[in-house]
């Protein structure tokens, strides 16, 4: 019988030797495979809601009916269809009530993606219906019910077709984002078209066919779809739903990504402080063996087929950790979700397994390469020197590692650097400052107590392997500040995006005269409104004198377009300043100020000379500024915006936005009522959505956090595990000769919450650089310094490494020296 | 048979090269038992090194049979101590994470032997630990480790066993015990005996006597 790895692995775990090395490992692919199946899940989930914001897959938009060659491929590639047709028209209600609506007509199988809701009554409870009203039937939008004088169950008539009111429309999945000159809706049976005779050759109308299948037969078909495309003819994919959530969504797959990459470091650390440390406590084990017998090339491949045997175990084991991790929080938030997060796929577990190759094959090889080096010569005298030193390939071989797991992971290369330029940075600065710091020690020690001496002298006299150590503890501190930060911050973000109170309803087409009455109905109800902003519908024609292409595609955005004006002395709240200068007040000159990325899209700039036609008049005006706004704080928001004095002459419009509680809905009713031409737009629905999307990601980055300060622990442990025994084997001999356990423990504590400043110290400085570089240059955040995060740093890095050092060296006190002294 | 001729062993210092051996030239027969002695520092257990192939010589060989040590590479040599050499040594140097046991069979399964365990088993039997066979170092005395020690060296069948001073971490009484049931299974298996010690009783046990000054036999 041989000695096979499998055997040497069994008894290394019975003898403890294994337990770091195997859990930094099992950490490592656990929080790889984990962060990339649920940012993996996540990203599914983002393009679903993508989907449901067109209502399907794939959408082919068209002011006329869809070739019937098109559904037949469809039904032959076993796609899913739906037809909707949009348009405006009047309805009638007995003898008075008549309205301007917009008309959805939908077949049976609409919405293929996301949910129609209604209600029973006029802003009643929201209900999610299965498909639109049946033929003959027709639901109208809650504030259609007061305009028209109708009930559920009156009769209402478009065109030369009368039909049931059955319910109230409530929302539609892909409900236009744009919702400016449109009616309220009424929605009905797409069958019911013909009898309404209002659809006629050249009628202003919108056919939209709607397509869902397997993304690779969506994507098949696409293809030849595109092919087949005339004038007017166009198709929607997800690029075109845009979600409002997006940016929150992407943001925290970035986060995940950092968080995902730092746990790579981090693990990579920890496995290669473990590795160092089981081949250092291996060496008599080699030297034993060889003595007895065993080759180089047999300990090199009983080292290296353990070695595989453990990264297969570890990533076994590290997969599913990395699943259960995803799996738990689905199955606790998924429900909350608005979509059901599809596979993770074979992807994320395959990175885990490749992050575990890695880790060995860089990390965890090349000290225990060296063992089969040892000498036989160490069983005969213990001070034959250990073949354990590093040399530069090994660190080189380590940054190449780092360097290609994070870009593998993140594929992010500004990423990669910007963690990378801190490591190098903490590295760099620890070591000049440790080594600077300890031998600072010496003098300071020599005029110190009892305690102190000792504690300052056991400092200096490791001062290498100490400053070593420093560097170590200061890498697995400062990346765990740095994600606790970024978290904050974007947390924070988040919440002062739709704090508590953001508006979820919008007011449009409030005439000047109902300006003022509006405004007193709404204080009387105590709901607290943004300003009223002055709405004018104008066209841009031309720039510089030169005319813009006059074009109904809407994938141009250098074109003639309409667009909502409005007026302001002073620059909008929640705007700001990007370029040129905003105007005095009560100025008369031809200014305007546009959106900065409006004006980029069309090609504008400051100093340009812009005409706009309003009605039947035209008007000039010199652009003289740009302003950078937030479109998802729910305020109104404009791309363009003139002095007051300039737009005085022409007739406008007002719009507000306001906060109304869920229980308040009902004074809805009664404000359609009294002011009946007022269009209100309910986004309560989409605000909650998001505010409950942000709070479920919130929670997955605080998981993560959790799991990577789990692996920042792991460093923390395997650093200070590496230098316990030659701390306890010179305890043991001061304990032997009468050092009291009080001088002991205090000395230790002493020691390492000496490296613990130190280290707390860099990881702190470093951390807010790092933070500063990634904040302002990945995710597009703005960077403030957190005074908070140096008592944290600092003393987290003292308490930690204190506690945790004087933990691992316990068994000094409590066991006979000699026996101690025996083991070592 | 044990050839040594003018074997020397030289190491650098910072500032000059200190001489541990200085041309030691002897003989020593199969069967027989030695010991080598000398007051610490005197270079015996570097001699003892060299002479179980653990170490290069600076100078001169050692040939063991046949075979020339000083001419063979360490992995050459690992090979030749796995089939002919045992060793036992003062600080026992048992794998603390393996059993009595396992120990014992550390060496067999390096040469890949069928009967390993049955082999340790019995050997464990020899030296009077059968019923500690599961017990790890840690939980056994001294003088029980190096009966395992003992068992270790003998289950691989050596031709020749070196002992590096097997009583030094023992008393009076156990070290007592240890020497004669080093003799007894040196006499019983036929092996060479090269013995380390500053014991002069346990020299004298020994069929020949080395004495090692300086680096030099006298």
């Amino acid at each position: 019988m041989s000695i096979t790895a499998t055997k040497m692995l069994a008894r290394d775990w019975r003898g403890g030797e294994l337990g770091v090395l195997l859990l930094a490992l099992i950490l490592a692919v656990g929080v790889v495979s984990g962060i990339s199946a649920f940012a993996t899940r996540l990203q599914s989930a983002l393009v679903q809601e993508s989907h449901r914001f067109l209502a399907a897959d794939l959408v082919a938009r068209s002011s006329r009916s869809m070739p019937q060659v098109w559904l037949e491929e469809a039904d032959q590639r076993v796609i899913d269809r739906a037809t909707t047709l949009t348009f405006p028209s009047m309805v009638f209600a007995g003898d008075e009530g008549m309205q301007l609506v917009s008309v959805k007509a939908v077949s049976d199988a609409y919405p293929l993606r996301g949910a129609l809701t209604f209600s029973e009554q006029p802003f009643g409870v929201v209900l999610p219906a299965t498909q639109g009203p049946a033929p003959g039937e027709v639901w109208l939008e809650s504030r259609l019910f007061p305009l028209l004088d109708v009930s559920i169950g009156d009769e209402v008539s478009v065109g030369d077709a009368s039909f049931k009111v059955t319910a109230a429309a409530r929302t539609e999945p892909d409900q236009a984002a744009s919702f400016y000159g449109y009616g309220p809706r009424l929605l009905m049976h797409y069958d019911d078209i013909p009898s309404t005779g209002v659809v006629q050759p050249g009628s202003r109308v919108e056919y939209r066919q709607l397509f869902a299948a397997q993304p690779e037969t969506i994507a098949d078909y696409k293809e030849w779809l595109e092919s087949r495309l005339e004038d007017g003819q166009r198709l929607l994919d997800v690029s075109d739903g845009q979600p409002g959530i997006g940016s929150a969504l992407k943001r925290a797959e970035r986060f995940l990504l950092l968080a995902g990459s730092l746990g790579v470091v981090l693990a990579g650390v920890a496995i290669a402080l473990a590795a160092r440390r089981f081949s250092e406590r291996h060496h008599d084990y080699v030297a034993i063996m060889k003595s007895l017998g065993a080759t180089s090339g047999k300990v090199n491949r009983l080292y290296g087929t353990s070695l595989v045997l453990l990264g297969c175990a570890a990533t076994v084991v590290g997969c599913f950790l990395g699943w259960s991790i995803q799996a738990a929080f689905f199955t606790v938030f998924g429900d909350q979700l608005p979509v059901q997060p599809g596979p993770a796929g074979i992807r994320p577990y395959a990175i885990g397994a490749a992050t575990s190759l890695t880790c060995l094959l860089c990390f965890a090889w090349p000290p225990l390469r060296r063992l089969g080096q040892a000498s036989p010569l160490r069983v005969l005298r213990r001070d034959t020197p250990a073949e354990n030193r590093r040399t530069l390939g090994d660190y080189a071989l380590g940054l190449a590692a780092v360097t290609l797991l994070m870009w593998g992971y993140s594929q992010d290369w500004q990423l990669t650097l910007a963690i990378l330029a801190g490591l190098a940075i903490t590295v760099a600065l620890g070591l000049i400052l440790a080594l600077t710091l300890l031998r600072g020690g010496r003098l300071v020690g020599m005029r110190a107590g009892s305690i102190w001496r000792l504690a300052l002298a056991g400092l200096q006299r490791r001062g290498t392997s100490n400053a070593m150590q420093v560097v170590i503890f200061a890498m697995a501190i400062m990346l765990l500040l740095v994600l606790v930060l970024v978290r904050t911050s974007l947390i924070d973000e988040w919440q002062t995006q739709l704090p508590e109170g953001t508006p979820n309803h919008f007011m449009l087409n409030i005439g000047p005269e109902d300006v003022q009455p509006v405004d007193q109905m709404l204080r009387k109800q105590s709901i607290n409104s943004e300003a009223l902003y002055p709405m004018i519908r104008g066209r841009i024609m031309a720039v510089n004198g030169i005319e813009l292409p006059q074009t109904e595609d809407r994938t141009e955005d250098r074109r003639q377009r309409e667009s909502n004006f409005t007026w302001s002395d002073t620059l909008p709240d929640g705007n700001k300043l990007y370029a040129g200068q905003w105007w005095e007040p009560n100025t008369e000159a031809s200014l305007v100020s546009l959106e900065r990325e409006f004006a980029e899209r069309m090609g504008f700039d400051v100093g340009d000379q812009l005409s706009f036609v309003i009605g039947s008049q035209t008007l000039e005006a010199t652009v003289s500024s740009l302003r950078e706004l937030d479109w998802q704080t729910m305020r109104p928001n404009f791309f363009y915006v003139f002095p007051p004095r300039l737009l005085a002459p022409y007739p406008a419009t007002f719009m507000t936005s306001f906060f109304l509680p869920s229980g308040d809905k009902a004074f809805l009713n009664e404000f359609v009522r009294s002011f009946p031409t007022v269009t209100v737009i309910e986004m309560d629905v989409v605000v909650e959505q998001i505010r409950t999307i942000v709070d479920q990601v919130s929670s997955a980055i605080e998981l993560v956090l959790a799991i990577i300060l789990a692996t920042g622990s792991l460093v923390l442990v395997a650093g200070i595990q590496a230098s316990v025994d030659a701390r306890m084997h010179e305890s043991a001999i001061l304990r032997a000769l009468g050092a009291r356990r009080g001088l002991l423990l205090g000395g230790l504590f002493i020691e390492f919450a000496a490296l613990g400043l130190f280290a707390g110290l860099l990881a702190t400085v470093a951390a807010e650089s790092s933070v500063y570089v990634f904040q302002e240059w990945v995710m597009d955040m703005r960077y403030s310094p957190t005074p908070s995060v140096w008592p944290l740093g600092i003393g987290l890095g003292m308490l930690l490494i204190a506690g945790l050092g004087v933990f691992n060296c316990r068994k000094v006190v409590s066991s006979p020296p000699v026996a101690l002294l025996r083991e070592l | 048979m044990i050839k040594v001729e003018h074997l020397q062993k030289r190491v650098s210092m910072p500032e000059s090269e200190l001489e541990i051996l200085k041309g030691i030239t002897l003989e020593i027969k199969s069967g027989e038992s030695v010991a080598i002695i000398g007051a610490s520092g005197s270079g015996k257990s570097t001699l003892l090194g060299l002479l179980a192939g653990l170490d290069e010589a600076s100078d001169g060989r050692v040939v063991i049979g046949d075979t020339d040590l000083s001419a063979l590479d360490e992995d050459a040599r690992a090979l030749f101590r796995a089939k002919h050499v045992g060793f036992v040594f003062q600080s026992f140097q048992l794998l603390p994470a393996l059993t009595a046991l396992e120990n014992v069979m550390l060496p067999l399964e390096l040469q890949s032997q069928a009967n390993a365990e049955d082999l340790a088993q019995r050997f464990l039997e020899r030296v009077g630990l059968k019923s500690r066979v599961s017990h790890y170092p840690r939980q056994l005395s001294g003088g029980e480790q190096q009966r395992v020690a003992i068992a270790r060296a003998f289950a691989a069948d050596p031709s020749i066993l070196f002992a590096d001073e097997p009583t030094g971490n023992l008393d009076t009484a156990t070290g007592a015990h240890i020497i004669d049931l080093l003799f007894e299974l040196n006499r019983e298996e036929g092996t060479t005996l090269v013995l380390v010690t500053h014991d002069q009783t346990l020299a004298d046990r020994c069929q020949r006597r080395f004495v090692l000054d300086a680096g030099a036999l006298v």
